[in-house]
């Protein structure tokens, strides 16, 4: 098939209506969906989960399950209508015309095969006139295009073997393997740490400025929109809200929810203003030596250390892979504030927060609260930590009991919480529902009939009825949409502050720790690489790594 | 180094197995009963005879120093002599070996490539005719006694249409000092329906696992952006998803094949098949200890090298284990 190359777009999606049909019931995904995708454009699809984004996406590319039908309009590539085509020719036009990026770089690519072969069956099944060698050759060609360095010498290699920036650059070298000349990317920069999102995103940038790919970029991230894209179609509830070019969504958009949305965005003030926060003077005003500690410490964490014990059988010999673990991480948490850790995947922060909150070990180190020294060699309840701190974990959909009813859930929190140990307990569910505005009505359902915002209220619920001195929540908002994301964390926020408790706050986004934080930690490769006051890290840490984080943010959002 | 540690945990662990091994069986022989009653003749015995027996046999001394007695054997290479047969009991058992062994290496190749091709197939086509089949008659095959399943093969195979043989090894040939009977069409023939027995439960486990893993791996985001980059769900299949179900299947072809190797004795005692099973159950009941002990050291060693097999297996097939580091 022939592209016409100047008069019609290279995709055009008029009317398109769909529904989801399982037994009974129909429910509708999409509908009006109409936009046109020119040459050498990237075209930004952006929404909340359940605005039928990425299903725009399956269409495209024919991948829709069986239970989805179309109900209206036509997508057409080149001018020719897709469901007009044979299953024959939407197959060839798979990975060949069309290629696709998925957001989550470890499963897409078969862990059993090396990289180099899962390029090379790529371009052996797209171009049968290829020769094992060519085929071979032009797989190398394609990493090294995509930025993977000495590709001869990585090609046989396991995709365990390389980091998730270089994962999703050899899943994007596999979708370049036909020369499509559309690119379906699908979240490709979700499952990235912030630093390497960045490098992706250019990545992209500049092959489509090379090759003259288009692409169309599912994200429900503005950030990622406000960095690459150059029109930008706002979809809610399976509806297009708003369709435009980049700098007009962003500076003057029209609908209230484009509105919303941006407002949504958390921004990172990265000058010296008045402090937002009080209590941030309590730790390390200005130096990250840490002088100034006046305020009693309610947790002091030192020395802790863990390393990663390799998994599974050993069969080869040296070659140490990336070493992960912690080295010597100490915290000081004054009484009642909120003290946050950022950090990328893997920089150590989670096993931190779980070993703070009594669910891991470390064989060495101790935490103190209130001068009460504990063993953090020892596990759960004889650590004694379980209890008096509680945990608020990332994704609420897996951290609640699906078998059990939300008030057994909370029930279980005070019965086997600190009322278990103290008589004049005041905890209550009812009022902590109407605190955390739950519907009391909610108190019979079951997990899986909440929404993500509602499950993880029922989460800090959870965590408050247990009437711990400690919180430890670990990306709390990270699985939540944007506009949810707000709520939750002033919720958040509040709760604890009445209450008095102390909290440390995970998280990867720098905007959301500044908005909680009176002090923030930096963790690195399983070490705090940089402390201090909240304002003292955003605005004038000169430590590099600090500094990577901060501009690798999208501009857009930084002020 | 992580090799060398590796190969010794093993052995270790494999040491450790045999020692509590032969003390269980050791002491659970000696409790069954005395195996003097068995060797001398019982009507004419006198209770001279019986106690010159008794010291002949070692039995007289206790029990901890007839341990010692055959630990010290067995360290230089001796199982004893059978009670019964008069032969050493080690040959003996390697004498039946080659006719257990055939049967339990055919009824698994019979079992692992029909029984994941099977489920592979299945897994792709989820609640179809075909998917709900399969699962009902593996429920049916898991659940049959394997003595009701073997008299069913006799009576459609054999009685009913004489298609094949009810019993024995037929005609063998001579391979490695030893009679083997997949080596001549006869011999074949008869290995027909005991393998038959053998495997059908196995195809219905094999194929369980191989559907519910297909179904899991063709959930995953990597299939599906298999078909994105544009390759035929043919190549999919057998390329990415049959070596993605492997390590379950594995695990479970080698346990499945050393407990044919030393209880298939239902089977074998149906088809009077002369191999291992039959062999072990008869020195019980006859208590000829030396070879019960025997044939447990064997079982023993053969389910650890099974084993090592299998991890060896999972190293060569998934790099993350081989290049774990």
């Amino acid at each position: 098939m022939t592209v016409d190359h100047t008069n019609a777009p290279l995709l055009r999606v008029e009317n398109l209506g769909l529904r989801h049909v399982s037994g009974a019931s129909s429910t509708p995904i999409l509908s009006q969906v109409s936009f046109d995708l020119g040459r050498g454009e990237i075209l930004g699809i952006i929404g909340e989960s359940g605005a039928g984004k990425s299903t725009i996406g399956n269409a495209i590319l024919g991948l829709l399950a069986p239970e989805f039908q179309q109900t209206s309009g036509t997508v057409s590539f080149g001018g020719k209508a897709m469901d007009r085509m044979t299953a024959e020719e939407r197959a060839a036009l798979r990975g060949k015309r069309i290629a696709a990026v998925f957001q989550d770089h470890t499963a897409s690519l078969d862990p059993l095969m090396s990289v180099g072969a899962q390029i090379e069956e790529t371009c052996l099944a797209l171009d049968t006139r290829l020769s094992r060698h060519q085929a071979r050759a032009r797989s190398i060609d394609l990493l090294a295009r995509v930025g993977i360095a000495e590709p001869e010498r990585r090609y046989g290699n396991y995709p365990h073997q390389f980091s998730g920036g270089q994962r999703q650059r050899i899943v994007i070298a596999i979708a370049l393997a036909g020369a499509p000349d559309i690119i379906i990317a699908d979240e490709p920069t979700s499952a990235l740490d912030a630093s390497v999102q960045k490098q992706v995103l250019d990545l992209i940038r500049d092959l489509v400025d090379e090759t003259g790919v288009s692409v169309i970029l599912i994200t429900h991230d503005m950030g990622v929109i406000s960095e690459i894209t150059d029109r930008v179609l706002v979809m809610r509830k399976g509806k297009v809200v708003e369709a435009d070019r980049t700098s007009v969504i962003l500076d003057q958009p029209a609908h209230a929810y484009t509105k919303k949305l941006l407002a949504a965005v958390p921004r990172l003030r990265v000058t010296t203003g008045p402090p937002q926060t009080d209590g941030g003077s309590e730790i390390a005003a200005d130096a990250p030596s840490g002088e100034g500690l006046r305020v009693p410490m309610h947790l002091v964490a030192e020395g802790v250390s863990k390393q990663f014990a390799p998994r599974g059988l050993v069969w080869g010999f040296g070659r140490r892979g990336e070493s992960f673990g912690l080295r010597d991480v100490g915290i000081r948490l004054p009484r009642g504030t909120i003290t946050g850790i950022v950090g990328e995947s893997g920089s150590g922060k989670t096993t931190f927060g779980r070993i703070l909150a009594g669910l891991d070990t470390a064989p060495s180190g101790r935490i103190i609260i209130d001068d009460q020294a504990y063993d953090v060699a020892r596990s759960g309840r004889r650590s004694g930590l379980l209890g008096r701190v509680q945990m608020i974990f990332q994704d609420p959909s897996v951290s609640l009991n699906p078998r059990m009813t939300i008030e057994e859930t909370l029930e279980e929190s005070i019965r086997f919480g600190a009322s278990a140990r103290r008589q004049d307990s005041q905890a209550n569910v009812a009022s902590m529902m109407d605190r955390l505005g739950l519907a009391r009505n909610l108190l019979a359902r079951h997990p899986h009939q909440l929404s993500g915002g509602q499950k993880q209220r029922v989460c800090i619920a959870r965590a408050l009825l247990a009437e711990p001195e400690l919180i430890v929540a670990d990306e709390p908002t990270s699985a939540l949409d944007v506009s949810v994301q707000a709520e939750i964390v002033t919720l958040l926020k509040e709760t604890i502050a009445e209450r008095a408790i102390t909290m440390v706050f995970i998280s990867h986004d720098l905007a959301i720790v500044q908005a909680m934080c009176s002090a923030v930690y930096i963790f690195k490769d399983g070490r705090v690489e940089d402390f201090g006051s909240s304002d003292f890290i955003f605005a004038r840490s000169d430590n590099s790594y600090t500094r990577t984080l901060i501009e690798a943010r999208p501009q857009r959002f930084t002020c | 180094m992580g090799m060398i540690s590796a190969v010794l945990g093993r052995l270790s662990q494999a040491f450790l197995l045999l020692v509590a091994m032969s003390v269980i069986g050791f002491i659970g022989i000696h409790s069954v009963g005395n195996p003097v009653f068995n060797v001398v003749n019982i009507e004419t015995a006198t209770p001279e005879d019986i106690r010159g027996a008794t010291i002949a046999l070692g039995l007289d001394q206790p029990i901890w120093h007839q341990y010692v007695v055959f630990v010290d054997n067995v360290v230089r290479g001796n199982f004893g002599t059978s009670y019964i047969y008069h032969l050493p009991a080690f040959e003996l058992l390697m004498s039946k070996l080659p006719a257990t062994l055939e049967l339990a290496s055919i009824a698994m190749l019979i079992a692992a490539p029909l029984g994941t091709a099977l489920g592979l197939v299945a897994g792709r086509r989820i609640g179809t005719l075909f998917d709900r089949t399969l699962l009902q008659a593996s429920v049916s095959a898991l659940s049959i006694p394997s003595f009701w399943l073997a008299m069913m093969l006799i009576l459609v195979g054999a009685l009913l249409t004489g298609w094949f043989p009810s019993g024995g090894r037929g005609t063998t040939a001579h391979l490695l000092g030893q009679d083997w009977s997949f080596l001549t069409a006869n011999g074949l023939w008869h290995l027909v329906l005991p393998a038959m027995a053998l495997a059908i439960p196995n195809i219905a486990l094999i194929a369980r696992l191989s559907r519910s893993g297909t179904i899991e791996v063709e959930s995953l985001d990597f299939t599906r952006f298999c078909r994105a980059k544009g390759l035929s769900s043919r190549r999919i299949l057998f390329r990415h998803t049959l070596p993605n179900i492997s390590v379950p299947i594995v695990t479970i072809i080698g346990l499945q094949f050393g407990g044919m190797l030393a209880f298939a004795v239902v089977v074998e005692s149906i088809f009077s098949w002369p191999g291992v099973g039959k062999l072990l159950i008869d020195s019980i009941q006859l208590l000829d200890r030396p070879v019960v002990m025997a044939t447990l050291t064997f079982v023993a060693v053969a389910f650890v090298l099974l084993n090592a097999l299998v991890d060896l297996f999972y190293a060569v097939l998934d790099p993350r284990v081989r290049l774990s580091s």
